[in-house]
């Protein structure tokens, strides 16, 4: 979800150290399938206001074996946008196959990266570990909850000089069991920590509905 | 100056003179009219020249002088008539010269071999020559003679023998097993023409053949292998690619082949640089370039880095270039952009879209094949699927047009480039159902040809992926539940597995939509009930399931239909295919079918209570208890979900 721009220059970010294929990716689970649907708000609350977004989220395609990820993010009642803001977002697992906890680029050092991970309660037994090799040793395929790092690409339907940024990037924990996500808002040049959070949707139905599509 | 019209007395009637100076003469007067001169073949072709030839070769004594005198000329003009005219070695060979040609390749007059040797050779390089049976004891010593000749007209032969004939992998074992590859290595060290011949002899006995590649690379403890490697030198251009053709056969056969990356990286470099030749080399060099990178994301990566795609590029901006040529460019840049996003990116970045877009109307197949292949492979961008790069009329429209295309691999191309261009993540898929396209699609649901059919449901199911209540009524209108049904029941079986993710994606989204299942009394799920009970393929059955398990997401009547379709008796019967799929060694197929009694025991429903009851009673909910400490993550949550909806009613 996009933020308010704060005019400054922000460095390219640095290239994620590459982490040896050699373990296994992360068990696959049907929440978190192409075509499911995410609901809930961004917490946007500053000094002067307490304010939060809604938000809505669609995955578009995930690759467990690469790590990758990608879907919208669309931010329903933005202040300063005449129409709901759609971005598009490409995500990177936390396998310890692709990638690790520690981000390496977009300005985050791995002190940012332990501060926003440990907010999430699910992180706690992984924290020792983490903090000695970034989790690269670690066998994530059993967990029951998928860490991820999610970055806004591009505006989907604004042009960029909506007086939005999508600069920074996303912490965020998957629920395999509820579907439910929680995140948190990273940039150096907006307000720390604003939470996201979301919960699995199903449009109106009595259960969960899953559809596909397949690429030739 | 105007060419003299052969007049058919005074030539054919000089062809059979008993004199054998005019016999002579004339041969050498048609030797010397058709060189080169493909009208003048066909001319005389029609005349009844090549009979009249044969006939003199056939007549003609190898022993006397005048006669091996003959032999030379009547079958270098017979070589002539054969060479890159098809009709010639149809006439050739319909006037019965080919066995006296093979004859004379054991008489004692060199020059006479020799001719009939060079003649032999035209004829083999066309398609129509006869095929040579290697399964044959005495062809095969027949074969291995000319390999092992000194005489560089006899090893040719050889060589081209082994281009034309050999196709199958018994085939290339039988050649290998007798020594074929050891007698080819010897061309290497040959002249130009021994080199290539025995290149392209070799790689057609190693093409997908592991166990040939393992015994060549073995060859003279590698030293076979090594003079190929440095054959990629060579400074003849043809020399260079038949090489790296070698190679590439040697590399596809195992990835434990030709590992190292300066060998990978110098192939692509070279068949880039082969490229810029300006005739067939250059037209084949796009061909090997593909099979060097399909399917491999190293070699792809390499070719991103050697700026590979910049290179094609620049090529296709040439006006000037042929059909051959377009063809086998936009099948490298398909190749090249099957895997990776950074070639994926830097393609639409150069705007290449722009030419492959003016191709799609191209006037050869080839070419329009090719294009679509190339937009398919470009188009699994995520990134730029969603940015709507592709869903415009520029590329829309023609694409649709080639749905009726007269060519079927056009038709099944172009299906291939919807199927991924129609998942564009918006509800409405205006551009497509504005120019017909749902029509076509549809129309192609019916057809003979089975890929017609597969790719066509394949469209059609990724259309309605995501699509509106609005969108996915146009498609189901114009196609008709009876028509789902019998995709369902298809002969193919990569058609019912279409047909049911369709039926998927039609029941997905609002809970209308639920009702499309519903529709000519209920004929979908009937078809999809008898799929789930006698498929034997999970893929088909994995997509039935989350059929069901979508319907049984809907209301109290779409559960109690699914509840029906699950236990169709009141009492007791066979076990239901729940149960059966519950148990599967599939973990994909169990987390199906747990969601499915996750669905049916949704708590907020009215019929929950009762639906729990029968699940019970069919021992359905002892197995849910099971699976709550099944070993696969997805299906143990789901279970767990489900036990604790059934548990919420009360626990037996």
């Amino acid at each position: 979800m996009p933020v308010r721009v704060v005019l400054e220059n922000t460095p390219t970010p640095s290239h994620v150290s590459a982490v040896t294929p050699r373990r296994r990716s992360v068990q696959s689970c049907t929440l978190l399938c192409a075509g499911q649907a995410f609901s809930g708000t961004q917490n946007v609350s500053s000094l002067q206001k307490d304010e939060a977004w809604r938000v809505n989220v669609r995955l578009q395609g995930c690759d467990l074996e690469h790590g990758y990820l990608c879907g919208t993010m669309e931010a329903l009642n933005v202040p300063m946008a005449d129409t709901p803001v759609v971005t598009f977002w490409e995500g990177e697992i936390v396998d310890a196959r692709n990638y690790t906890f520690f981000t390496g680029k977009w300005e985050a050092a791995p002190e940012d990266d332990i501060r926003h991970w440990t907010k999430f309660t699910s992180f706690s037994p992984l924290l020792s570990q983490v903090e000695v090799d970034g989790g690269k040793s670690m066998d994530l395929s059993n967990y029951p909850y998928i860490f991820m790092r999610w970055k806004e690409q591009y505006f989907v339907n604004v042009g960029t000089d909506c007086g939005l940024t999508i600069a920074g990037f996303y912490y965020v924990c998957f629920s395999c069991s509820d579907g439910s996500i929680s995140g948190f808002y990273y940039d150096p040049n907006s307000s720390p920590f604003q939470k996201l959070e979301l919960k699995a949707t199903n449009d109106g139905r009595s259960g969960f509905s899953f559809s596909s599509y397949e690429l030739q | 100056m105007p060419a003299s019209r052969p007049s058919s007395d005074q030539i054919l009637h000089r062809l059979s003179s008993s004199e054998y100076e005019i016999k002579l003469k004339a041969i050498r007067e048609v030797k010397n009219q058709i060189i080169g001169n493909r009208t003048k073949k066909l001319s005389y072709i029609k005349l009844g020249v090549v009979p009249a030839v044969a006939d003199a070769l056939a007549e003609a004594n190898a022993d006397s002088d005048n006669g091996a005198n003959l032999i030379v000329q009547s079958t270098a003009v017979i070589g002539s008539f054969a060479c890159g005219v098809d009709e010639g070695v149809r006439a050739v060979l319909d006037a019965g010269a080919f066995p006296h040609l093979i004859r004379l390749l054991s008489v004692a007059d060199e020059k006479v071999v020799d001719a009939a040797a060079r003649s032999l050779r035209m004829i083999y390089q066309s398609k129509l020559a006869p095929k040579f049976e290697f399964n044959k004891e005495e062809n095969m010593d027949f074969l291995l003679s000319l390999l092992r000749s000194e005489n560089e007209n006899l090893t040719g032969l050889g060589a081209g023998i082994v281009i034309h004939s050999c196709e199958t992998r018994d085939e290339q074992n039988i050649l290998c097993h007798a020594g074929s590859l050891e007698k080819l290595v010897g061309g290497l060290d040959g002249s130009m023409s021994q080199r290539d011949a025995s290149l392209e002899s070799i790689a057609t006995i190693l093409k997908n053949n592991p166990g040939a590649v393992s015994k060549f690379v073995e060859l003279q403890n590698g030293r076979a292998l090594r003079s190929v490697i440095e054959l990629t030198r060579d400074r003849f251009s043809r020399t260079r690619l038949l090489a790296c053709l070698c190679l590439i056969c040697i590399k596809n056969s195992s990835s434990c082949f030709l590992q190292d990356i300066a060998i990978k990286t110098k192939l692509i470099y070279i068949l880039l640089e082969l490229l810029d030749d300006s005739g067939q080399v250059g037209e084949e060099a796009s061909f090997a370039f593909s099979s060097l990178v399909a399917g491999k994301e190293d070699l792809q990566k390499l070719a991103f880095e050697a700026n590979a795609i910049d290179k094609f590029y620049n090529h296709l901006q040439n006006p000037e270039l042929n059909s051959k040529r377009l063809e086998g460019i936009f099948l490298a840049l398909g190749d090249l952009c099957s895997k990776l996003e950074c070639c994926r990116s830097r393609f639409m970045s150069l705007q290449v879209l722009n030419l492959l877009i003016n191709a799609l109307t191209h006037d050869e197949a080839n070419v329009r094949t090719a294009a679509c292949i190339c937009l398919k492979t470009v188009s699994r961008s995520i990134k730029n699927l969603s940015a709507g790069y592709f869903m415009n009329e520029r590329i829309v429209i023609p694409l649709v047009r080639l749905l009726s295309d007269l060519c079927t691999s056009v038709q099944v191309a172009a299906l291939g480039a919807i199927s991924n261009i129609v998942v564009d993540f918006t509800p409405n898929k205006s551009t497509i159902i504005q120019c017909g396209g749902i029509k076509e699609l549809v129309h192609l649901t019916k057809s003979m040809d089975s890929s017609l059919r597969l790719n066509a449901v394949w469209s059609l199911r990724n259309m309605i992926f995501l699509a509106d209540k609005m969108c996915k009524e146009a498609i189901f209108m114009e196609l008709t539940a009876s028509s789902v049904a019998t995709l369902i029941c298809d002969p193919e079986p990569s058609v019912q597995e279409q047909a049911l993710a369709l039926v998927r994606n039609f029941v997905d989204g609002c809970m209308d939509c639920v009702e499309f299942a519903f529709a000519e009394n209920g004929i979908i799920l009937d078809a999809v009930g008898r799929q789930l009970k006698k498929s034997p393929r999970i893929e088909i059955i994995i997509q039935g399931m989350y059929a069901v398990s979508n319907i049984a997401s809907g209301n109290e009547f779409h559960k109690e239909a699914i509840m029906q379709m699950i236990f169709p008796q009141a009492e007791s019967g066979p076990q239901s295919f729940l149960s059966q799929y519950l148990q599967s060694n599939d973990s994909r197929l169990r987390t199906s079918a747990a969601w499915i009694i996750v669905n049916l025991t949704a708590p907020a429903s009215p019929g929950a209570f009762g639906r729990i009851a029968k699940l019970r009673n069919f021992g359905l909910v002892a197995q849910i208890k099971r699976m709550a400490s099944d070993p696969c993550m997805d299906v143990k949550l789901r279970a767990r979900v489900a036990l604790g909806q059934i548990i919420s009613f009360g626990d037996s």
